[in-house]
Protein backbone atom coordinates (compact mmCIF):
# COMPACT_ATOMS: atom_id res chain seq x y z
CA UNK A 1 0.00 0.00 0.00
CA UNK A 2 1.28 3.45 -0.89
CA UNK A 3 1.73 5.73 2.07
CA UNK A 4 3.32 9.01 2.97
CA UNK A 5 6.54 8.44 4.88
CA UNK A 6 8.41 11.24 6.66
CA UNK A 7 11.73 11.27 8.46
CA UNK A 8 13.82 14.01 10.05
CA UNK A 9 17.42 13.80 11.20
CA UNK A 10 20.03 16.29 12.36
CA UNK A 11 22.27 16.95 9.34
CA UNK A 12 24.11 19.91 7.78
CA UNK A 13 24.03 21.72 11.12
CA UNK A 14 20.25 21.83 11.03
CA UNK A 15 17.27 19.52 10.92
CA UNK A 16 16.76 17.84 7.53
CA UNK A 17 13.23 16.55 6.92
CA UNK A 18 12.11 14.41 3.98
CA UNK A 19 8.74 13.15 2.83
CA UNK A 20 7.90 10.72 0.02
CA UNK A 21 4.62 9.52 -1.42
CA UNK A 22 3.76 6.90 -4.01
CA UNK A 23 5.91 4.07 -2.65
CA UNK A 24 5.16 1.24 -0.26
CA UNK A 25 6.58 1.78 3.21
CA UNK A 26 9.70 -0.36 2.88
CA UNK A 27 10.72 1.26 -0.41
CA UNK A 28 9.90 4.71 0.92
CA UNK A 29 12.12 4.18 3.98
CA UNK A 30 14.93 2.80 1.78
CA UNK A 31 14.65 5.80 -0.57
CA UNK A 32 14.81 8.24 2.34
CA UNK A 33 17.81 6.41 3.82
CA UNK A 34 19.60 6.65 0.44
CA UNK A 35 18.75 10.34 0.18
CA UNK A 36 20.19 10.96 3.66
CA UNK A 37 23.40 9.18 2.57
CA UNK A 38 23.61 11.58 -0.40
CA UNK A 39 23.09 14.58 1.93
CA UNK A 40 25.91 13.31 4.12
CA UNK A 41 28.18 12.90 1.08
CA UNK A 42 27.58 16.51 0.03
CA UNK A 43 28.34 17.56 3.60
CA UNK A 44 31.55 15.52 3.68
CA UNK A 45 32.74 17.13 0.43
CA UNK A 46 31.88 20.74 1.20
CA UNK A 47 32.05 21.13 4.98
CA UNK A 48 34.19 24.03 6.18
CA UNK A 49 34.73 22.30 9.53
CA UNK A 50 35.65 18.71 8.59
CA UNK A 51 39.37 18.24 8.01
CA UNK A 52 38.92 15.63 5.26
CA UNK A 53 36.48 17.68 3.16
CA UNK A 54 37.39 18.90 -0.34
CA UNK A 55 37.28 22.43 1.03
CA UNK A 56 39.72 21.66 3.86
CA UNK A 57 42.08 19.90 1.43
CA UNK A 58 42.01 22.97 -0.84
CA UNK A 59 42.78 25.19 2.16
CA UNK A 60 45.63 22.90 3.25
CA UNK A 61 47.26 22.73 -0.22
CA UNK A 62 49.88 25.17 -1.46
CA UNK A 63 48.46 27.95 -3.63
CA UNK A 64 48.55 27.03 -7.31
CA UNK A 65 48.35 23.27 -6.71
CA UNK A 66 45.68 21.31 -8.59
CA UNK A 67 43.54 19.53 -5.97
CA UNK A 68 41.40 16.46 -6.78
CA UNK A 69 37.83 16.97 -5.58
CA UNK A 70 34.45 15.27 -5.90
CA UNK A 71 32.42 16.07 -9.03
CA UNK A 72 29.72 17.43 -6.70
CA UNK A 73 32.16 20.04 -5.37
CA UNK A 74 33.02 21.13 -8.91
CA UNK A 75 29.33 21.33 -9.76
CA UNK A 76 28.66 23.59 -6.76
CA UNK A 77 31.71 25.75 -7.45
CA UNK A 78 30.65 26.08 -11.10
CA UNK A 79 27.24 27.36 -10.03
CA UNK A 80 28.83 29.65 -7.40
CA UNK A 81 31.14 31.22 -9.99
CA UNK A 82 28.25 31.69 -12.44
CA UNK A 83 26.21 33.56 -9.81
CA UNK A 84 29.30 35.50 -8.66
CA UNK A 85 29.76 36.73 -12.23
CA UNK A 86 26.06 37.56 -12.78
CA UNK A 87 25.93 39.42 -9.46
CA UNK A 88 29.19 41.32 -10.07
CA UNK A 89 30.69 39.65 -7.00
CA UNK A 90 27.85 40.37 -4.55
CA UNK A 91 27.74 36.61 -4.13
CA UNK A 92 31.27 35.38 -3.56
CA UNK A 93 32.26 31.96 -2.14
CA UNK A 94 35.67 33.32 -1.03
CA UNK A 95 34.29 35.33 1.89
CA UNK A 96 35.37 32.87 4.59
CA UNK A 97 38.34 35.01 5.73
CA UNK A 98 35.91 37.74 6.83
CA UNK A 99 33.61 35.25 8.56
CA UNK A 100 36.64 33.82 10.42
CA UNK A 101 37.70 37.34 11.47
CA UNK A 102 34.20 37.94 12.87
CA UNK A 103 34.27 34.64 14.73
CA UNK A 104 31.40 33.22 12.67
CA UNK A 105 33.66 30.39 11.40
CA UNK A 106 36.68 28.72 13.05
CA UNK A 107 40.13 29.33 11.54
CA UNK A 108 40.81 26.49 9.08
CA UNK A 109 43.98 24.43 9.11
CA UNK A 110 45.79 26.27 6.35
CA UNK A 111 49.48 27.08 5.67
CA UNK A 112 48.69 30.62 4.53
CA UNK A 113 46.79 33.73 5.54
CA UNK A 114 44.20 34.74 2.93
CA UNK A 115 45.07 37.54 0.54
CA UNK A 116 42.60 40.40 1.14
CA UNK A 117 42.51 41.03 -2.63
CA UNK A 118 41.48 37.44 -3.39
CA UNK A 119 37.99 36.89 -4.78
CA UNK A 120 35.93 34.42 -6.82
CA UNK A 121 38.03 35.07 -9.93
CA UNK A 122 40.94 33.33 -8.19
CA UNK A 123 39.15 29.95 -8.27
CA UNK A 124 40.08 27.92 -11.31
CA UNK A 125 38.04 24.87 -12.31
CA UNK A 126 40.57 22.88 -14.30
CA UNK A 127 38.20 20.07 -15.28
CA UNK A 128 35.35 18.03 -13.82
CA UNK A 129 37.38 16.90 -10.82
CA UNK A 130 40.25 19.32 -10.25
CA UNK A 131 40.36 22.79 -8.73
CA UNK A 132 43.19 25.28 -8.29
CA UNK A 133 43.32 28.45 -6.17
CA UNK A 134 45.35 31.22 -7.80
CA UNK A 135 45.67 33.29 -4.63
CA UNK A 136 45.63 32.34 -0.95
CA UNK A 137 41.93 32.31 0.01
CA UNK A 138 39.40 30.42 2.10
CA UNK A 139 36.18 29.15 0.59
CA UNK A 140 32.82 28.99 2.32
CA UNK A 141 30.16 27.09 0.41
CA UNK A 142 27.66 27.34 3.27
CA UNK A 143 25.61 29.72 1.15
CA UNK A 144 24.97 27.21 -1.60
CA UNK A 145 25.98 23.65 -0.67
CA UNK A 146 22.94 23.10 1.54
CA UNK A 147 20.72 23.85 -1.44
CA UNK A 148 22.72 21.41 -3.52
CA UNK A 149 22.28 18.71 -0.87
CA UNK A 150 18.50 19.27 -1.07
CA UNK A 151 18.58 18.98 -4.87
CA UNK A 152 20.58 15.73 -4.75
CA UNK A 153 18.22 14.27 -2.13
CA UNK A 154 15.19 15.12 -4.29
CA UNK A 155 16.88 13.41 -7.28
CA UNK A 156 17.41 10.25 -5.20
CA UNK A 157 13.76 10.21 -4.02
CA UNK A 158 12.34 10.75 -7.53
CA UNK A 159 14.67 8.14 -9.07
CA UNK A 160 13.43 5.70 -6.43
CA UNK A 161 9.92 6.17 -7.82
CA UNK A 162 8.34 8.72 -5.49
CA UNK A 163 5.40 10.51 -7.09
CA UNK A 164 5.54 13.41 -4.63
CA UNK A 165 8.57 14.34 -2.55
CA UNK A 166 9.73 17.10 -0.22
CA UNK A 167 13.13 17.79 1.29
CA UNK A 168 13.56 20.60 3.81
CA UNK A 169 17.01 21.38 5.22
CA UNK A 170 16.16 23.80 8.01
CA UNK A 171 14.17 26.07 5.71
CA UNK A 172 15.92 25.50 2.39
CA UNK A 173 13.49 23.19 0.68
CA UNK A 174 12.31 21.69 -2.58
CA UNK A 175 9.11 19.97 -3.55
CA UNK A 176 8.72 17.62 -6.51
CA UNK A 177 5.55 16.14 -7.92
CA UNK A 178 2.29 17.38 -9.37
CA UNK A 179 0.68 18.51 -6.13
CA UNK A 180 1.05 22.06 -4.91
CA UNK A 181 2.46 22.38 -1.39
CA UNK A 182 2.01 25.26 0.99
CA UNK A 183 5.09 26.78 2.56
CA UNK A 184 5.01 29.11 5.52
CA UNK A 185 7.66 31.83 5.56
CA UNK A 186 8.99 33.00 8.88
CA UNK A 187 9.61 36.73 8.90
CA UNK A 188 12.60 38.64 10.15
CA UNK A 189 11.18 40.15 13.32
CA UNK A 190 10.86 38.37 16.62
CA UNK A 191 7.08 38.19 16.35
CA UNK A 192 7.56 36.35 13.08
CA UNK A 193 4.96 37.85 10.74
CA UNK A 194 4.15 35.06 8.35
CA UNK A 195 4.09 34.92 4.60
CA UNK A 196 2.54 31.99 2.80
CA UNK A 197 3.22 30.63 -0.67
CA UNK A 198 2.05 27.57 -2.59
CA UNK A 199 4.60 25.90 -4.87
CA UNK A 200 4.87 22.83 -7.07
CA UNK A 201 8.08 21.46 -8.63
CA UNK A 202 10.03 24.31 -7.16
CA UNK A 203 12.60 25.13 -4.51
CA UNK A 204 12.43 27.80 -1.85
CA UNK A 205 15.32 29.03 0.28
CA UNK A 206 15.44 31.69 2.97
CA UNK A 207 18.39 33.49 4.50
CA UNK A 208 18.68 35.93 7.35
CA UNK A 209 21.53 37.02 9.54
CA UNK A 210 19.00 37.81 12.24
CA UNK A 211 19.30 34.66 14.33
CA UNK A 212 23.11 34.51 14.25
CA UNK A 213 23.93 38.22 14.44
CA UNK A 214 26.24 39.59 17.12
CA UNK A 215 28.16 42.77 17.93
CA UNK A 216 31.70 42.92 16.59
CA UNK A 217 33.80 46.09 17.09
CA UNK A 218 30.71 48.21 17.54
CA UNK A 219 28.59 46.96 14.63
CA UNK A 220 26.24 44.09 13.91
CA UNK A 221 27.70 41.19 11.95
CA UNK A 222 26.06 37.94 10.94
CA UNK A 223 26.28 34.85 8.79
CA UNK A 224 25.92 36.81 5.53
CA UNK A 225 27.95 39.49 3.85
CA UNK A 226 28.17 41.42 0.61
CA UNK A 227 30.85 39.70 -1.46
CA UNK A 228 32.37 42.78 -3.05
CA UNK A 229 32.51 45.11 -0.04
CA UNK A 230 32.66 42.35 2.59
CA UNK A 231 30.18 44.33 4.70
CA UNK A 232 27.64 42.44 6.84
CA UNK A 233 24.14 42.16 5.34
CA UNK A 234 20.79 40.78 6.45
CA UNK A 235 21.32 41.34 10.16
CA UNK A 236 17.83 42.88 10.35
CA UNK A 237 16.10 41.34 7.35
CA UNK A 238 15.36 38.05 5.66
CA UNK A 239 15.02 37.05 2.02
CA UNK A 240 13.17 34.09 0.52
CA UNK A 241 13.76 33.07 -3.08
CA UNK A 242 11.86 30.57 -5.20
CA UNK A 243 13.70 28.94 -8.09
CA UNK A 244 13.69 25.67 -9.96
CA UNK A 245 16.67 24.31 -8.04
CA UNK A 246 17.39 24.78 -4.33
CA UNK A 247 21.09 25.48 -4.97
CA UNK A 248 20.11 28.50 -7.08
CA UNK A 249 17.46 29.67 -4.61
CA UNK A 250 19.92 29.33 -1.71
CA UNK A 251 22.65 31.38 -3.44
CA UNK A 252 20.23 34.04 -4.72
CA UNK A 253 18.98 34.82 -1.21
CA UNK A 254 22.48 36.16 -0.49
CA UNK A 255 22.38 38.39 -3.59
CA UNK A 256 19.00 39.77 -2.53
CA UNK A 257 20.27 40.52 0.99
CA UNK A 258 23.45 42.12 -0.42
CA UNK A 259 21.98 44.29 -3.16
CA UNK A 260 18.23 44.14 -3.80
CA UNK A 261 18.30 46.35 -6.91
CA UNK A 262 20.98 44.37 -8.69
CA UNK A 263 19.34 41.14 -7.57
CA UNK A 264 16.41 41.85 -9.93
CA UNK A 265 18.57 41.08 -12.94
CA UNK A 266 20.08 37.93 -11.45
CA UNK A 267 16.68 36.64 -10.34
CA UNK A 268 15.34 37.22 -13.85
CA UNK A 269 18.23 35.26 -15.35
CA UNK A 270 17.07 32.19 -13.40
CA UNK A 271 13.33 32.86 -13.59
CA UNK A 272 13.36 33.17 -9.81
CA UNK A 273 10.95 35.00 -7.53
CA UNK A 274 11.59 36.74 -4.24
CA UNK A 275 10.04 38.03 -1.03
CA UNK A 276 11.92 40.01 1.59
CA UNK A 277 10.94 40.85 5.12
CA UNK A 278 12.27 43.37 7.59
CA UNK A 279 10.85 44.73 10.82
CA UNK A 280 10.84 48.24 9.33
CA UNK A 281 9.24 47.52 5.94
CA UNK A 282 7.38 44.27 6.57
CA UNK A 283 6.98 42.03 3.53
CA UNK A 284 8.09 43.23 0.13
CA UNK A 285 8.34 41.66 -3.26
CA UNK A 286 6.24 38.51 -3.44
CA UNK A 287 6.93 37.70 -7.05
CA UNK A 288 8.71 40.83 -8.13
CA UNK A 289 12.04 41.83 -6.59
CA UNK A 290 11.58 44.86 -4.35
CA UNK B 1 8.01 25.53 -11.49
CA UNK B 2 4.64 26.73 -10.25
CA UNK B 3 4.24 29.53 -7.69
CA UNK B 4 1.20 31.12 -6.03
CA UNK B 5 1.87 33.81 -3.44
CA UNK B 6 -0.83 33.71 -0.79
CA UNK B 7 -1.78 35.86 2.13
CA UNK B 8 -0.12 36.28 5.48
CA UNK B 9 -1.61 33.87 7.99
CA UNK B 10 -4.52 35.22 9.94
CA UNK B 11 -4.75 38.36 7.83
CA UNK B 12 -8.50 38.34 7.96
CA UNK B 13 -8.64 37.65 11.67
CA UNK B 14 -6.94 39.14 14.69
CA UNK B 15 -3.81 41.20 14.51
CA UNK B 16 -1.89 38.54 16.36
CA UNK B 17 -2.21 34.97 15.13
CA UNK B 18 -0.72 31.87 16.67
CA UNK B 19 1.04 29.76 14.11
CA UNK B 20 1.57 26.15 14.97
CA UNK B 21 3.57 23.73 12.96
CA UNK B 22 3.74 20.11 13.99
CA UNK B 23 4.83 16.90 12.35
CA UNK B 24 4.95 13.38 13.67
CA UNK B 25 7.69 11.46 11.90
CA UNK B 26 7.83 8.16 13.76
CA UNK B 27 6.29 6.44 16.75
CA UNK B 28 8.52 5.10 19.52
CA UNK B 29 7.77 1.61 18.28
CA UNK B 30 8.77 2.46 14.70
CA UNK B 31 12.04 3.92 15.97
CA UNK B 32 12.68 0.77 18.01
CA UNK B 33 12.22 -1.62 15.10
CA UNK B 34 14.05 0.66 12.63
CA UNK B 35 17.15 0.63 14.85
CA UNK B 36 16.92 -2.98 16.07
CA UNK B 37 15.20 -5.11 13.43
CA UNK B 38 16.13 -8.39 15.16
CA UNK B 39 15.06 -7.45 18.68
CA UNK B 40 12.43 -9.60 20.34
CA UNK B 41 11.91 -7.33 23.33
CA UNK B 42 12.36 -3.69 24.32
CA UNK B 43 12.69 -3.71 28.07
CA UNK B 44 11.92 -0.42 29.81
CA UNK B 45 14.67 0.74 32.14
CA UNK B 46 13.98 3.23 34.93
CA UNK B 47 14.82 6.86 34.26
CA UNK B 48 17.89 8.42 35.87
CA UNK B 49 17.40 9.70 39.42
CA UNK B 50 17.41 13.40 40.23
CA UNK B 51 21.07 13.41 41.33
CA UNK B 52 22.23 11.84 38.05
CA UNK B 53 20.06 14.20 36.02
CA UNK B 54 21.42 17.20 37.84
CA UNK B 55 25.03 15.98 37.44
CA UNK B 56 24.42 15.81 33.68
CA UNK B 57 23.18 19.39 33.67
CA UNK B 58 19.61 18.47 32.76
CA UNK B 59 16.67 20.71 33.59
CA UNK B 60 14.41 19.76 36.47
CA UNK B 61 11.89 17.11 35.52
CA UNK B 62 14.09 15.56 32.85
CA UNK B 63 12.58 12.19 32.08
CA UNK B 64 14.18 10.33 29.18
CA UNK B 65 12.52 6.99 28.37
CA UNK B 66 15.13 4.25 28.18
CA UNK B 67 14.67 0.86 26.50
CA UNK B 68 17.09 -2.02 26.34
CA UNK B 69 16.81 -3.83 22.99
CA UNK B 70 17.08 -7.57 23.52
CA UNK B 71 17.07 -10.71 21.42
CA UNK B 72 16.31 -13.44 23.92
CA UNK B 73 18.94 -13.12 26.67
CA UNK B 74 21.25 -11.02 24.56
CA UNK B 75 21.40 -7.24 24.84
CA UNK B 76 21.58 -5.56 21.41
CA UNK B 77 21.79 -1.98 22.63
CA UNK B 78 19.68 0.90 23.82
CA UNK B 79 17.00 3.24 22.54
CA UNK B 80 16.52 6.45 24.48
CA UNK B 81 13.60 8.79 23.81
CA UNK B 82 14.09 12.35 24.96
CA UNK B 83 12.79 15.88 24.37
CA UNK B 84 14.60 19.15 23.78
CA UNK B 85 13.05 22.58 23.95
CA UNK B 86 14.33 25.50 21.89
CA UNK B 87 13.17 29.09 21.67
CA UNK B 88 9.96 28.13 19.92
CA UNK B 89 10.37 24.48 19.11
CA UNK B 90 9.86 21.19 20.95
CA UNK B 91 11.60 18.16 19.50
CA UNK B 92 11.06 14.57 20.61
CA UNK B 93 13.79 12.31 19.32
CA UNK B 94 15.20 8.81 19.69
CA UNK B 95 18.86 7.95 20.07
CA UNK B 96 19.81 4.35 19.30
CA UNK B 97 23.09 2.98 20.69
CA UNK B 98 24.64 -0.43 20.10
CA UNK B 99 26.01 -2.55 22.97
CA UNK B 100 29.28 -0.57 22.97
CA UNK B 101 27.57 2.80 23.15
CA UNK B 102 28.20 3.64 19.49
CA UNK B 103 25.48 5.75 17.88
CA UNK B 104 23.35 3.76 15.43
CA UNK B 105 20.93 6.56 14.61
CA UNK B 106 19.26 9.76 15.74
CA UNK B 107 15.67 10.04 14.53
CA UNK B 108 13.24 12.87 15.18
CA UNK B 109 9.91 11.43 16.32
CA UNK B 110 7.95 14.61 16.76
CA UNK B 111 8.58 18.25 15.89
CA UNK B 112 6.49 21.17 17.10
CA UNK B 113 7.02 24.83 16.53
CA UNK B 114 4.76 27.66 17.51
CA UNK B 115 5.03 31.36 17.84
CA UNK B 116 2.85 34.40 17.80
CA UNK B 117 2.70 36.15 14.47
CA UNK B 118 1.90 39.80 14.12
CA UNK B 119 -0.15 40.55 11.07
CA UNK B 120 -0.54 44.31 10.80
CA UNK B 121 0.46 44.87 7.23
CA UNK B 122 -2.54 46.33 5.40
CA UNK B 123 -0.50 47.61 2.45
CA UNK B 124 0.97 44.21 1.79
CA UNK B 125 -2.38 42.49 2.31
CA UNK B 126 -4.10 44.73 -0.19
CA UNK B 127 -2.12 43.23 -3.06
CA UNK B 128 -3.83 39.97 -2.33
CA UNK B 129 -7.37 41.20 -1.88
CA UNK B 130 -9.83 38.61 -3.07
CA UNK B 131 -7.59 35.67 -2.39
CA UNK B 132 -8.10 35.80 1.35
CA UNK B 133 -11.39 33.97 1.77
CA UNK B 134 -10.67 31.30 -0.81
CA UNK B 135 -7.34 30.38 0.66
CA UNK B 136 -8.09 30.78 4.36
CA UNK B 137 -9.32 27.25 4.97
CA UNK B 138 -6.45 25.69 3.04
CA UNK B 139 -4.02 27.69 5.12
CA UNK B 140 -5.50 26.87 8.48
CA UNK B 141 -4.58 23.22 8.18
CA UNK B 142 -2.21 23.06 5.25
CA UNK B 143 1.05 24.17 6.82
CA UNK B 144 3.45 21.30 6.40
CA UNK B 145 6.56 23.12 5.26
CA UNK B 146 8.30 26.03 6.87
CA UNK B 147 11.09 28.31 5.74
CA UNK B 148 12.96 31.18 7.34
CA UNK B 149 16.37 31.88 8.75
CA UNK B 150 17.97 28.46 9.08
CA UNK B 151 17.17 26.89 12.42
CA UNK B 152 20.10 25.62 14.38
CA UNK B 153 19.91 22.07 15.72
CA UNK B 154 22.12 23.05 18.66
CA UNK B 155 19.57 21.94 21.27
CA UNK B 156 19.23 18.56 19.62
CA UNK B 157 23.02 18.13 19.47
CA UNK B 158 23.30 19.06 23.15
CA UNK B 159 20.51 16.61 23.98
CA UNK B 160 22.30 13.77 22.20
CA UNK B 161 25.51 14.61 24.03
CA UNK B 162 23.72 14.49 27.38
CA UNK B 163 22.30 11.06 26.53
CA UNK B 164 25.78 9.80 25.61
CA UNK B 165 26.98 10.91 29.05
CA UNK B 166 23.95 9.23 30.60
CA UNK B 167 24.95 6.02 28.82
CA UNK B 168 28.45 6.26 30.32
CA UNK B 169 27.31 6.80 33.90
CA UNK B 170 24.21 4.60 33.98
CA UNK B 171 23.93 2.10 31.12
CA UNK B 172 27.38 0.97 30.01
CA UNK B 173 28.10 -2.55 31.40
CA UNK B 174 30.94 -1.46 33.72
CA UNK B 175 28.73 1.28 35.18
CA UNK B 176 25.89 -1.17 35.75
CA UNK B 177 28.20 -3.56 37.57
CA UNK B 178 29.73 -0.81 39.65
CA UNK B 179 26.27 0.47 40.54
Amino acid sequence: MNVSVQRARPRLGTLVAMRVEGLDEARAVAAIDAAFVEVQTVHRCMSFHESASDLSRLHAAAVGTAVEVDTRTVEVLHCALEIAELSAGCFDPTIAAQAVAWGMLPRPDSPYAPDPRANWRDIELIDGSRVRLRRPLWLDLGGIAKGHAVDRAIDVLIEAGATQAMVNAGGDLRVAGPREEIVHLRGACAAGAAGVVAIANAALASSSGLTTRKRHHGRWVGAHLQGRTRAPVGTFSSASVIAQRCMIADALTKVVLAEPALAQRVLAAYGAQVATHSARHGWRGMGIAA
Amino acid sequence: MQVRWLIPMGAAAASVAQIAYATQYMSVQQAQTAAFATATEFRAVSAPDAATASALGAAAGWLPRIFQARAGDKSLGWLIVDQVIGKSELITYALALDGDGTVISVEVLDYRESHGSEIRLPAWRKQFAGKTAADASALSNGIKNISGATLSCRHLTEGVQRLLKLYKVALQPSAAEAG
